[in-house]
């Protein structure tokens, strides 16, 4: 009955519930559509990173990432390469070379890193092809061309069939240069990664290099990224000699960024919540005290102080517990549909992509943030009622009774 | 001979350090079981005050109430809730019922927290609410109940719980002339048939004529007490 009393008792003014629940399930929705973008967000940038730079996993000659010098190749590459690719998780493999040098246009000049690649392979692992603005990912047949980012473009004053010159140390030492022509302009959605990286063709690089057959990375694409940890490990037994890494070692600082951004999440729902909590003692404490005669009536005609705690907290509890699953539909509703059409943040873009973050956030939930958050909003409502229900037990029955 | 209640130099004293103000002073009383008592007096003469005292609502500054032997005033607050519970009924002037339940729930709410069983619970609300005329209200709640119906489900819920007696104050203020006929005949039929002692305070003199003994109260203390 006590159940029954409570129930029927947060219903007695229905207008100040209603804004009891919705405003549990407006907290309940920030904290977990925050939770949602901030995911979405990162697995976005995390997906970027992997499918431009990174990969899933990532194999050197353990000297080269160091120095990056054009004699650190992989001994017998080739045959890892083909090795791999019969490899059912395996869902493309990519041979490059790679140098440092200086890439040069008839006016100015700056650093870069050159990679060398075989086109058909890399458009299998990369996105890069995917993300050009001018021209093509190498056109069929033509030697010499060179792939570059938008911001490199600009800062080098180049266009589309413009010639570049890099310049870098062959594998010998010499110093060796090569002329390009600029064959298509990317824009990744990291404009840091524009402005430093270009493409070649591995087999106009290697002979500049003087690397021959030699490969200096080699990147992976897995079926599933979940399993990169267990398939490094199984590549680190079989070649012990060379250095293998998942793009969570190879890039920590996304691993970082994710854990900091999970601290973060976490903190701005306490403040929510902690919001909240003020607004249902607000609002149990106005509901307590105008049922002060009836807490002494209740009192005095034998309703023990165990009980009368309890029936607040009871009721503090079914008004949050109707709001938790009100929030909970919000929130499967806003992403369902914002996970589809994304956020736009174009106005912020220019800092977004700074820091590889793309400009269309599309919120993605996870059902591992259900649980937390909604035991956490139950918490808060537990919290929210001990006052209420505290200041409920210090009416005196006998001038409690008398009041209006 | 036993008493149900007495009081040893009862008093309740507001604002001892201050203007003190006794509201009851020294009261020796004493109730027997199967009593129709009346505490009478003009307003501020302790009436509710005495009643509280002797219900264990409040504390006295000086002296004791003893229930059937049993010294109330030396208990804990949970205890005296507890005592409240099994050994003193309560009807009050504002009717007082729990407005989210029905008549029935009403009279029932005292038997659950007493553990007793639903069916026995769901059974004796039914007869008390058809003792006091009710059986056609058992599923309506208090607003949908005159006053002088809501005032019979309050003396349905007090007879619930078995207590030794009911303390009532001011029963019938609220009530129109039939209806506080129609309580009092109630009342005096329970304290009749049932031996159920009642002590009432009262302003109205048609409760007064009907009480069997009549104590009157100036500024705190008994001036009168006269049995009819």
């Amino acid at each position: 009955m006590l159940f029954k009393i409570a129930w029927r008792n947060i219903w007695r003014n229905k207008m100040r519930s209603i804004v009891v629940i919705a405003s549990v399930a407006t907290g309940l929705f920030a904290g977990m559509f925050m939770m949602a973008f901030f995911v979405g967000m990162i697995n976005q940038e995390i997906d970027s990173e992997v499918e431009t730079t990174l990969s899933h996993i990532q194999m050197h000659n353990p000297a080269f990432p160091d120095d990056k010098a054009a004699n650190f190749t992989i001994d017998s590459g080739q045959q890892i390469v083909a090795h791999l690719r019969k490899d059912v998780n395996v869902k493309a493999v990519s041979a490059r070379v790679i140098t440092t040098g200086m890439i040069s246009s008839s006016s100015t000049a700056t650093g870069a890193e050159i990679h060398g690649v075989v086109a058909a392979d890399e458009q299998a692992i990369s996105s890069i092809a995917q993300d050009m603005r001018e021209g093509v990912y190498f056109s069929e047949g033509k030697h010499n061309e060179i792939v570059m980012g938008e911001k490199l473009a600009q800062k080098l004053g180049v266009k589309l069939h413009s010639k570049v010159v890099l310049t870098f140390q062959s594998r010998n030492g010499d110093l060796t240069a090569g002329s390009f022509r600029v064959a298509g302009i990317f824009r990744s959605r990291n404009s840091g990664f524009d402005e430093t990286t270009v493409f070649t063709r591995f087999e106009d690089l290697a002979p500049l290099l003087e690397t021959g057959e030699g490969i200096h990375e080699i990147a992976v694409m897995l079926r599933s990224g979940t399993t990169a940890a267990a398939m490094a490990g199984s590549l680190k037994k079989e070649y012990p000699a060379l250095l293998i890494q998942t793009w969570t070692e190879l890039s920590p600082e996304i691993a970082l960024v994710t854990g900091v951004f999970d601290q973060i999440m976490y903190i701005l729902i306490g403040i929510i919540l902690l919001a909240l909590m003020f607004g249902i003692i607000n609002t149990m404490l106005m509901a307590v005290l105008e049922r002060q005669r009836e807490f002494g009536m209740l009192m005095a005609i034998g309703m023990n102080k165990k009980r009368v705690f309890s029936m607040v907290v009871l009721e503090t509890i079914l008004l949050t517990c109707a709001g938790i699953p009100a929030g909970i539909l919000l929130t499967i509703g806003a992403v369902a549909y914002l996970g589809r059409h994304g956020i736009d943040l174009s106005s912020y873009s220019q800092g977004l992509m700074q820091y590889g973050f793309s400009n269309r956030v599309f919120p993605q939930l996870q059902t591992s943030m259900f649980l937390p958050i909604t035991v956490m909003t139950a918490v808060t409502a537990v919290l929210s009622a001990i006052y209420p229900a505290l200041k409920a037990l210090q009416f005196k029955p006998a001038t409690a009774i008398h009041k209006i | 001979m036993s008493y149900i209640i007495e009081t040893h130099d009862l008093s309740k004293v507001y604002n001892p350090d201050t203007t003190p103000v006794y509201a009851v002073n020294g009261v020796n009383l004493r109730v027997e079981e199967g009593e129709f008592t009346a505490l009478v007096g003009p307003s501020g003469s302790g009436k509710t005050t005495l009643l509280n005292l002797v219900g264990g609502l409040d504390y006295p500054t000086h002296g004791d109430v003893q229930i059937s032997g049993v010294d109330i005033t030396r208990m804990s607050e949970n205890k005296l809730i507890d005592f409240r519970l099994h050994h003193i009924g309560f009807v009050f002037q504002a009717y007082n019922l729990i407005p989210v339940l029905t008549a029935s729930e009403n009279v029932e709410f005292v038997m659950l927290m007493q553990r007793i069983p639903k069916r026995e619970r769901e059974q004796r609300a039914r007869q008390l609410l058809g003792e006091v005329g009710l059986n056609d209200k058992l599923h309506n709640r208090p607003s949908e109940l005159s006053g002088g119906q809501q005032q019979r489900v309050a003396v349905a819920r007090a007879l619930a719980s078995k207590p030794r007696f009911i303390l009532a104050d001011e029963p019938t203020a609220n009530l129109d002339s039939k209806s506080t006929e129609n309580l009092l005949e109630i009342m005096a039929k329970l304290n009749r048939e049932d031996k159920m002692t009642f002590i009432f305070s009262t302003h109205d003199q048609r409760v007064i004529d009907k009480a069997r003994r009549v104590i009157t109260l100036v500024d705190g203390k008994i001036v009168s007490d006269t049995k009819q």
